[in-house]
C-alpha cells in the first residue's frame, strides 16, 4: 500500500456515517499501517528473545554453574544482552511504533515519508542485532545500557536520526491549531533521546571524561533514558489513551502544563543519586537526590490529572483491555517515582544502594509503567491497522493477569531481598558472602515471577501473530474483557 | 466514591449496519468499525489548580531545598562528606578524652569474620569439622591448650595423620596461612577459635604472632603430628597474658590499646 498516495479528502458527505472525522482517521490509520506494524513486529521478536535471556539470567543468580563453561552464556555477557535487547529492541521499538501512530493521528495528517521510518526500523534492528551479538562475543563496553560496541551504536544513531527527523517533519505538516499534550511529550522524547545518547557516547567513548566522572555520566544516562525517553513516551501515550477510550476531556490543561515542564526540568538532574557514598563531591549526589525529591511535583500533578479524568469511569476497566493496561501503567508510574524518591534518600540508599532493590526500581519503570502502557496502546492500535478485532478475550485477560502478578511479585521480591541484602552488607560482623546467600529465596521467587512474565509474553506474541496473519475476529464490536451487560456498553476500545 | 456510572448505550446503529471490515473492502471509504465507533480525539479541560496540590508543591520544594542545604558538603569540590567536609570529620576523631571514639569490633568478632571466610569450609561453622577428614576445633586439645600449638598449625599448616579427641583424621592437608593472613588476622582468628563453641583459652595478640613469624621464618614445610606433639601441650607464645587469664567474652569491646584494624 502506498501510504503517501492516499489523499486527505476535504470533509464531504460520507456514505458511511456522515462523520468527516471518521473518514480522516481511517485514512490516517491506513497510512500508518506498514511502518507501525514493522516497528511492532520487530519489537515483539525482541521481546521474546529478551524474555528468554531474562529467564536465563534470573536462574543463573541462584544456579550459577548452569552453562558456565560456555563463554557467551556467562553472566557477564547474558545480563547486558538481556538489558539491551529489552531497552533498545523491545521498549524503544514498541515505543516508537506507538509514538509514530499517535503522531500521525494528532497531527491530523496522513503519514508522510514512510520510507524514512522503514529505513529507520531496518537500521535500528541491524544496530540491535550487531550490538547484542557484540556483547555476547565479548565486545561490551561495560557501561549500563550503553554496552553496545561503537559500531552498533553508530548504526543505532543513524536509525534514530531517520525516525526523529520524520517526527519533526510530521509536526511541521500538522493541521489544526491545537497541539495536544501527547504531542508535547512525544516531541520532547524525540529531541531528548539524541541529547542523552550523544552526551553519553561522547563523554564515555569519544572523548572520555576522567576517572570516576565516567560512572557519573553513565548513571545520568541510564536514569534519564528511563525518565526522558521511556517515561515521556509512556506518559504521552497514557495522556492519549485514557481520555480517548472513555471519551471525556483530560481534567486540566494547567495540571498538564505544570506536569510536563517540571518533569522535563527535574528529571534531567537525576541519575547521580544511584551513586550515594561513591567517591564524588557530596553536592553532586545531593543535587540529584534533591531533584529526585522534586519529581514528586510532576508525579502528583500527572497522577491527579489522570485520576480526575478517570473519575467515575473506573467501571470501564472491567471491559476495555486498553484502558486496563494503560491505567495499570499510569498508576505504576506513581509507584515507580515514589519508590525512586525513597531509595535515593541517603539514609535509605546507604542500605539499598548496589543491591537488588535498584533492579526492582528499573523494572518498575521499564515494565510496570512503560511496558504496560505500551501493551495497552498496542491493544488499541493493532486492530485499527489490520482491520480485525482481537480474537480471544481470554488471552487478553491471561496476558494482563500474568503480567500484573509477574511484575508485582518481581518488584516485591527484589525490594524485600534488596533491603535484606543491604542490611546484611551494612552489618560489619557478617562476611560479604552471607549478604548474598540470605537473599537466595528471594531470587528464586523472582525466577517464579519470570516464569509468569514469560507466559504472558508468549501469549501476547501468539495473539499478535494471529492478528498479523489476518486471523482476528471480523466484527463491528470490539473484544471486551468481560461480556457487556444487557444494556450494552459504549463501544470503546 | 462516585454515583455517576458510565453512560452505557448500544453501538451506533449506523456502525452496525454498515461497518464492514477494512480488510474486506476495496474502498477505503468504508471505514473500519473500530474507527467508526471510537470516541472523538481527546480534548483538554481547564479545571483550576487545587490548593492542596499547591501545598504538595510547597512541601516538595521545601523538603528538596532543605535536603540540598543539609547534605551538600558546603558545595565544595573536594568534600566527600555530605555534612561539610573536614571540619566535621575532625570533630568526630577528637572525642572528649582525645581518644578515638569510633566503635570497633572486638578481636572475637573480627576473628569470626576471618573464620567464616577462610576456615569454615573445612572446620565447619560449628567447629566440629568433618569426621575422618577435618578435625574439630571445638573442645580439641590442640586448640584449647597452650597457644603455641594452634598458632604454629595455623601459621604453617599441617599434613599427615593426626589424632584429635581420640578420632583419627588425615586424608586432608591444611594449608599454611602465614603468607595469606596478617599477624593481626591470625591472632584474631586464634582468639575466636579459642573462645568459641565452649572453648575457653587465652586470647592471642598480633605481637605474639609477629614474634612467632620471625621464629618460623626459615621453616618452609608444613608441620606433621610428631612436630606438634614435640611441643609441650601447655606451651604459650611469648608475650601473652599470664596463664589462667580469663578468656575474652564474645562481643567484648576492644581495649583502648588494641591495635588498629588491619
Amino acid at each position: 500500500m502506498n501510504a503517501t498516495g492516499i489523499p486527505l479528502k476535504e470533509p464531504s458527505v460520507s456514505a458511511v456515517a456522515g462523520d468527516t472525522e471518521q473518514e480522516e482517521r481511517a485514512l490516517i490509520d491506513a497510512s500508518t499501517r506498514v511502518p507501525v506494524l514493522m516497528f511492532y513486529t520487530s519489537a515483539m521478536a525482541w521481546l521474546i528473545l529478551g524474555t528468554l535471556l531474562a529467564g536465563f539470567v534470573s536462574f543463573k543468580l541462584h544456579t550459577p554453574d548452569m552453562f558456565s563453561e560456555i563463554s557467551f552464556l556467562t553472566w557477564g555477557r547474558v545480563r547486558p544482552a538481556h538489558m539491551n535487547v529489552m531497552v533498545y529492541g523491545w521498549a524503544s521499538m514498541a515505543g516508537m511504533g506507538t509514538a509514530i501512530w499517535l503522531m500521525a493521528r494528532l497531527c491530523r495528517t496522513v503519514l508522510r515519508y514512510p520510507l524514512l521510518l522503514l529505513a529507520g526500523a531496518g537500521f535500528w534492528n541491524l544496530g540491535v542485532v550487531l550490538g547484542v551479538g557484540g556483547i555476547l562475543l565479548g565486545d561490551s563496553t561495560g557501561y549500563q545500557w550503553l554496552e553496545f560496541p561503537r559500531y552498533a551504536a553508530i548504526i543505532l544513531f543513524i536509525a534514530y536520526t531517520l525516525v526523529a527527523s520524520w517526527a519533526v517533519l510530521m509536526f511541521r505538516y500538522r493541521r489544526g491549531e491545537q497541539i495536544y499534550i501527547t504531542q508535547w511529550y512525544l516531541l520532547g522524547a524525540f529531541l531528548w533521546f539524541p541529547w542523552l545518547y550523544t552526551a553519553g557516547q561522547l563523554m564515555l567513548f569519544v572523548v572520555p571524561v576522567q576517572g570516576v566522572l565516567q560512572s557519573a555520566v553513565g548513571w545520568w544516562y541510564a536514569n534519564n533514558l528511563l525518565f526522558l525517553w521511556f517515561g515521556a513516551i509512556g506518559l504521552g501515550t497514557a495522556y492519549y489513551m485514557i481520555p480517548k477510550v472513555i471519551g471525556r476531556p483530560v481534567y486540566s490543561y494547567h495540571l498538564a502544563t505544570i506536569g510536563f515542564w517540571t518533569y522535563a526540568l527535574f528529571s534531567s538532574w537525576t541519575g547521580m543519586q544511584r551513586l550515594v557514598d561513591g567517591p564524588f563531591p557530596a553536592w553532586m549526589i545531593t543535587a540529584s537526590i534533591a531533584a529526585t525529591i522534586l519529581t514528586i511535583i510532576p508525579v502528583a500533578t500527572v497522577g491527579l490529572n489522570h485520576h480526575m479524568t478517570m473519575q467515575g469511569y473506573f467501571p470501564l476497566l472491567r471491559y476495555s483491555p486498553t484502558l486496563r493496561f494503560t491505567v495499570f501503567g499510569a498508576m505504576s508510574y506513581t509507584v515507580f517515582s515514589l519508590v525512586g524518591v525513597l531509595i535515593s534518600l541517603r539514609s535509605v540508599a546507604r542500605y539499598v544502594n548496589f543491591t537488588q532493590a535498584s533492579i526492582a526500581y528499573s523494572h518498575l519503570g521499564l515494565y510496570a509503567f512503560f511496558t504496560m502502557v505500551i501493551f495497552g496502546s498496542m491493544y488499541y492500535i493493532v486492530p485499527r491497522l489490520v482491520g480485525r478485532e482481537w480474537r480471544y478475550a481470554s488471552l487478553i485477560k491471561l496476558h494482563f493477569w500474568a503480567s500484573a502478578y509477574g511484575i508485582g511479585l518481581m518488584t516485591l521480591m527484589l525490594l524485600a531481598g534488596g533491603f535484606l541484602q543491604g542490611a546484611n552488607m551494612d552489618n560489619p560482623s557478617l562476611v560479604f558472602s552471607e549478604s548474598t546467600e540470605t537473599i537466595l529465596p528471594y531470587l528464586r521467587g523472582r525466577s517464579l515471577s519470570g516464569i509468569l512474565l514469560t507466559a504472558s509474553h508468549f501469549i501476547f506474541a501468539y495473539h499478535f501473530g494471529l492478528m498479523l496473519l489476518g486471523l482476528g475476529r471480523t466484527s463491528t464490536v470490539p473484544t471486551f474483557l468481560n461480556p457487556v451487560e444487557a444494556e450494552g456498553s459504549e463501544a470503546h476500545i | 466514591m462516585n454515583e455517576e456510572t458510565p453512560k452505557l448505550t448500544p453501538p451506533k446503529a449506523s456502525g452496525v449496519g454498515q461497518g464492514m471490515d477494512y480488510g474486506e473492502q476495496a474502498d477505503v471509504q468504508q471505514v473500519h468499525a473500530a474507527v467508526q465507533r471510537e470516541k472523538r480525539e481527546p480534548r483538554v479541560g481547564a479545571e483550576p489548580l487545587s490548593i492542596w496540590l499547591i501545598a504538595v508543591y510547597g512541601l516538595a520544594v521545601f523538603f528538596g531545598g532543605a535536603y540540598l542545604g543539609r547534605y551538600s558538603g558546603n558545595f565544595s569540590g573536594d568534600a566527600l562528606d555530605p555534612y561539610g567536609g573536614e571540619a566535621h570529620a575532625m570533630k568526630k576523631v577528637t572525642g572528649p578524652q582525645g581518644a578515638e571514639q569510633v566503635a570497633e569490633l572486638s578481636p572475637h568478632d573480627r576473628g569470626k569474620k576471618i573464620f567464616a571466610a577462610n576456615c569454615q569450609t573445612c572446620h565447619q561453622a560449628n567447629g566440629l569439622g568433618v569426621p575422618g577428614q577435618y578435625p574439630p576445633l571445638a573442645g580439641s586439645e590442640f586448640t584449647t591448650g597452650g597457644s603455641r600449638r594452634p598458632a604454629e598449625i595455623v601459621m604453617k599448616g599441617l599434613q599427615g595423620p593426626v589424632t584429635v579427641k581420640g578420632q583419627k583424621y588425615g586424608t586432608a592437608v591444611m594449608q599454611p596461612w602465614d603468607k595469606t593472613l596478617t599477624d593481626q588476622k591470625i591472632a584474631d582468628v586464634l582468639t575466636y577459635e579459642r573462645s568459641e563453641w565452649g572453648n575457653s583459652a587465652s586470647p592471642v595478640t598480633a605481637e605474639q604472632i609477629a614474634a612467632l613469624r620471625k621464629e618460623l621464618a626459615n621453616h618452609p614445610e608444613s608441620f606433621t603430628e610428631p612436630d606438634i606433639l614435640a611441643l609441650p601441650a601447655d606451651a604459650e607464645l611469648p608475650g601473652g597474658p599470664p596463664a589462667g587469664a580469663p578468656p575474652p567474652k564474645p562481643g567484648e569491646a576492644a581495649k583502648p590499646n588494641a591495635p588498629p584494624k588491619p
